[in-house]
């Protein structure tokens, strides 16, 4: 079943997936805009400032004190891109009333919190203080540099990056330090006040409550956030490259990481998405994929090779740490089973365990309330609403020379290489 | 009923049971009933990369291993003697299986929501049935290989192990638990063996299952499966630790955008007591939350002054062969971080830990252990790892935590805080002629 989903106001939704098994209540408030280089950087910035204090709550201390106090509901900050929609926003586990030690509206006050946070900020002479943004700009610039740290996700960053160079999805969810280093209070309020008053608004709830009061008091919140002029939402989609480029970078690492980025020609808002879905599985998606029973397995290259998509932007990354002499052969490897995958070299065996895999993957995302939350935004922003069970159905009827068919448009844009250079007894870890 | 004992256990105040099996091949089944959608199953023997030095009780010498053979044992697992592949069976069945090794155990688990009992008999048969030859040791020397090498280009991992290394002289948690490309270089099919026969006897294993199930089910699979068998017990070298950390410092440059420092803090007094132990560790959950939480003065300050960023956290382990804690984060300043961490402690000492923020936290630690919950594999993996293997009981827990007082955790501070137990880890950036 979707959620109920009922108009608070304009352009501002609340979502309702109700459920009885649950000792938490979950609560999320995100707002949509298009990913642009001009907002990145400022939407990036706006959930930690918003973090710093409240009018009731002036500073970091008052605020966890209170969250701690509510039993622990952190509310975090969220920040995260889909396809080229650029999501920020708030979310909290909260346990449910029920348990508390002595009888709490727990919910009920951590939305007031919540409140505080998005709409009662610490302002000084009208604008953001400009103590919190100096302070979380220097955080955020160092969030971007050190994403350098983690190779596995470099290499897919960079991979995604060059391919995808001069399209908006290229612009990234955190920023970059040059822009960043411009925002001012001034600047950063402005950008609050448009947010809160122009943009599409989703609040999602999972969980059982009083969902009539729960809508009262939600919409008193966010009714103020009505408005007609939130901007669409859209991702451009290459749907084939036309030819691919390589792209080898050196650092000073001992494992190469090899990342081929695809374009996939097909999108979650294609009618056949779940044809894809089947093929990235089968492909590159589980411990019986055709990637990790032969670039692993039986060639041993490699400890990890897998695909993952994104599925409003229509592109895939394979993505391997292997011994940087093994770049060509885990390369060929790897096309080659696209290749085989193509030609309909697929048995059943195969075609069983992906669909099964898929299958349980949706269905245990009906026990974690931030999972259903996910899936249900992403195929909202896709112009649909099928449950996980409804996309389990659909894919009984995939057979092998769809997958083939499917497989025959993915294209190669661009091969990214981490060469490390350094030897393997270099940088040891004694002292 | 068909040799096999059945007890339940239930802590109403919490809305929980479990079911402990005593089954007739020996081994011990805990099942944790939920009304979720996925069932969660975990096989698990205790047997980590710690134990490299061992007997079975009765046998005179001990038998001394490579390192990373418990994680190299754990790969080898997957492999069958009819040839089909462990992931292929699961395939099958549906449910996405798993398996990981740690300092103290190696755990082999599946995840499902459909064909539970299929899958359960998937995975008691293939951990009770090694196959191990000389061809396919050799195939996983290249794949571990390259998974040492990805950990090695960690910079959080080598800060984890810097700061053990420099706690620790002698313990085993010095050793990276997958070993290096030349230690598992040395293993051989015979020494796999010789660890599985001896690590994987049933009286040192135990099956968790948590999920819409029934014992009378998982018992059923369990029969059909599980041969009655002697079972043993197994003695490891043990390493004497002193209260004081091996070495105050280690530091070392990679690729890093900010240096990244861990401050470790060394506790020896682990008790023989299971249920002192669960006591302790509750203890040190509050602890930690004062000290260092996101509402506490020394996070507020150093974080106000630019020393700190949300980077930063404090966990602690305390289990019965290792406690620690350890305050990490980055910083453009570590030794700055480390002299007001010092500074904080003695202090707190002189004034007295604050009534307070002790209810605040304790408040926050209970409801922690009740979102626990939420979730089958969170529930199986704290019950067998953290309670099961331990000693303990994770219902009782609960009660533990409820009747924890502030005097205790006072006293635990007291013991555990003290200037010769802390070092400081750090990964500092590359100069720049190291920058390629």
């Amino acid at each position: 079943m979707p959620p109920a989903r009922i108009k608070l106001a304009d352009s501002v939704y609340l979502n309702v997936i109700e459920t009885e098994k649950f000792k938490t209540n979950f609560i999320s408030a995100e707002f949509f805009i298009p990913l642009r280089a001009e907002t990145a950087a400022k939407a990036a910035l706006l959930p930690s400032v918003l973090l710093r204090g409240t009018e009731k709550y002036p500073d970091m201390a008052a605020l966890n004190k209170m969250f701690d106090y509510l039993y622990g509901s952190h509310i975090s900050p969220r920040n995260y891109k889909l396809g080229e929609t650029h999501v920020i926003g708030f979310s909290s586990y909260v346990l449910a009333d029920k348990y508390a030690l002595e009888p709490t509206p727990v919910l009920s006050q951590l939305l007031g919190v919540l409140e505080e946070v998005i709409f009662n900020p610490v302002t000084d002479g009208g604008v953001f203080s400009a103590d919190y943004v100096e302070t979380e700009k220097r955080n955020l610039c160092d969030r971007i540099k050190s994403q350098i740290n983690n190779k596995n996700y470099y290499a897919v960053k960079r991979c995604r990056d060059e391919m995808c160079r001069g399209e908006a999805y290229a612009v990234s969810e955190l920023g970059e330090v040059d822009d960043v280093m411009a925002i001012t209070p001034e600047s950063l309020y402005e950008f609050y006040k448009w947010l809160i008053t122009s943009t599409r608004v989703e609040l999602y709830f999972v969980g059982s409550t009083d969902t009539a009061a729960l809508t009262s008091q939600l919409q008193d919140m966010f009714g103020r956030c009505a408005n007609t002029t939130a901007p669409e939402l859209s991702t451009q989609v290459i749907r084939s490259a036309e030819k691919s480029k390589e792209v080898i970078e050196d650092q000073p690492v001992k494992q190469g990481k090899l990342s081929l980025g695809f374009r996939t020609g097909c999108t979650l808002s294609d009618r056949d998405y779940h044809v894809f879905a089947m093929f990235r599985e089968l492909y590159g998606g589980s411990p019986s994929s055709k990637l990790f029973m032969n670039v692993r397995e039986r060639l041993s290259l490699c400890y990890y090779c897998s695909a993952i998509a994104e599925a409003h932007k229509g592109i895939m990354i394979v993505s391997s740490g292997i011994e940087v002499s093994n770049k060509q052969k885990a390369q060929d490897e790897i096309l080659r089973q696209l290749e085989l995958t193509k030609a309909g070299e697929i048995t059943e065996a195969e075609l069983v365990a992906a669909r099964n895999s898929l299958i349980n993957g949706y269905r245990e995302l009906y026990d974690d309330a931030n999972s259903l939350k996910s899936w249900y935004t992403s195929r909202m922003l896709a112009g649909r609403d099928d449950s996980p069970e409804d996309a389990a159905a659909a894919l009984q009827t995939v057979t092998a020379a769809d997958i083939a068919e499917m497989a025959k448009r993915v294209t190669l844009d661009t091969v990214y290489f981490l060469n490390g250079t350094l030897k393997p007894d270099e940088g040891s870890d004694e002292q | 009923m068909n040799g096999s004992t059945i007890k339940v256990k239930e802590n109403a105040a919490i809305g929980e049971k479990y079911y402990y099996i005593k089954h007739k091949s020996g081994l011990d089944i805990y099942v944790i009933p939920k009304k979720l959608s996925t069932y969660y199953a975990m096989f698990g023997t205790k047997y980590g990369s710690v134990h490299n030095k061992f007997r079975i009780k009765g046998e005179e010498e001990y038998t001394e291993v490579p390192d990373g053979i418990a994680h190299f044992l754990e790969h080898k697992m997957f492999e069958n003697e009819d040839g089909v592949d462990t992931f292929a069976r699961f395939a099958e069945t549906g449910a996405s299986a798993n398996a990981y090794t740690s300092f103290l155990c190696t755990m082999y688990l599946f995840s499902c929501t459909d064909n539970f009992d299929e899958s359960l008999e998937i995975l008691l048969d293939y951990v009770t049935k090694p196959y191990f030859t000389e061809q396919s040791v050799q195939k996983e020397q290249g794949i571990i290989a390259q998974e040492i090498r990805m950990g090695e280009d960690n910079p959080g991992r080598a800060l984890l192990f810097g700061m053990l290394r420099s706690m620790y002289k002698n313990h085993n948690a010095r050793i990276d638990i997958a070993g290096t490309v030349e230690s598992i270089a040395k293993i051989d099919h015979h020494l796999l063996y010789k660890c599985y026969n001896t690590f994987y006897n049933l009286g040192n294993m135990a099956l968790c299952v948590s999920g819409d199930v029934t014992p009378e089910q998982v018992i059923a699979v369990a029969d059909k499966v599980l041969k009655p068998q002697e079972t043993h017990e197994v003695e490891c070298v043990q390493y004497e630790e002193e209260p004081q950390v091996y070495r105050p410092r280690f530091s070392r440059r990679m690729q890093v955008a900010k240096p990244l420092f861990a401050i470790g803090v060394k506790d020896v007094e682990l008790s023989e007591d299971p249920y002192e132990r669960m006591k302790k560790n509750a203890a040190m959950t509050v602890l930690v939350n004062m000290l260092f939480g996101r509402a506490s003065e020394f996070f507020n300050e150093l974080y106000k002054e630019g020393l700190i960023s949300q980077n930063f956290g404090a966990w602690h382990d305390h289990n019965h062969s290792m406690s620690l804690v350890c305050i990490q984060g980055d910083s453009d300043q570590p030794e700055k971080v480390y002299e007001r961490f010092v500074e904080y402690i003695d202090k707190m000492k002189r004034e007295g830990l604050s009534a307070d923020d002790f209810e605040r936290c304790h408040r926050v630690m209970y409801s922690s252990y009740i979102k626990g919950f939420d979730s089958t594999a969170e529930i199986v993996n704290n019950f067998l790892g953290n309670f099961v293997f331990e000693g303990g009981d994770m219902l009782d827990y609960a009660d533990i935590i409820r009747s924890l007082d502030f005097d205790y955790t006072s006293a635990v501070f007291n013991t555990v805080f003290e200037d010769t137990h802390y070092t400081l880890a750090t990964v500092l950036p590359l100069e720049e002629s190291e920058k390629v």
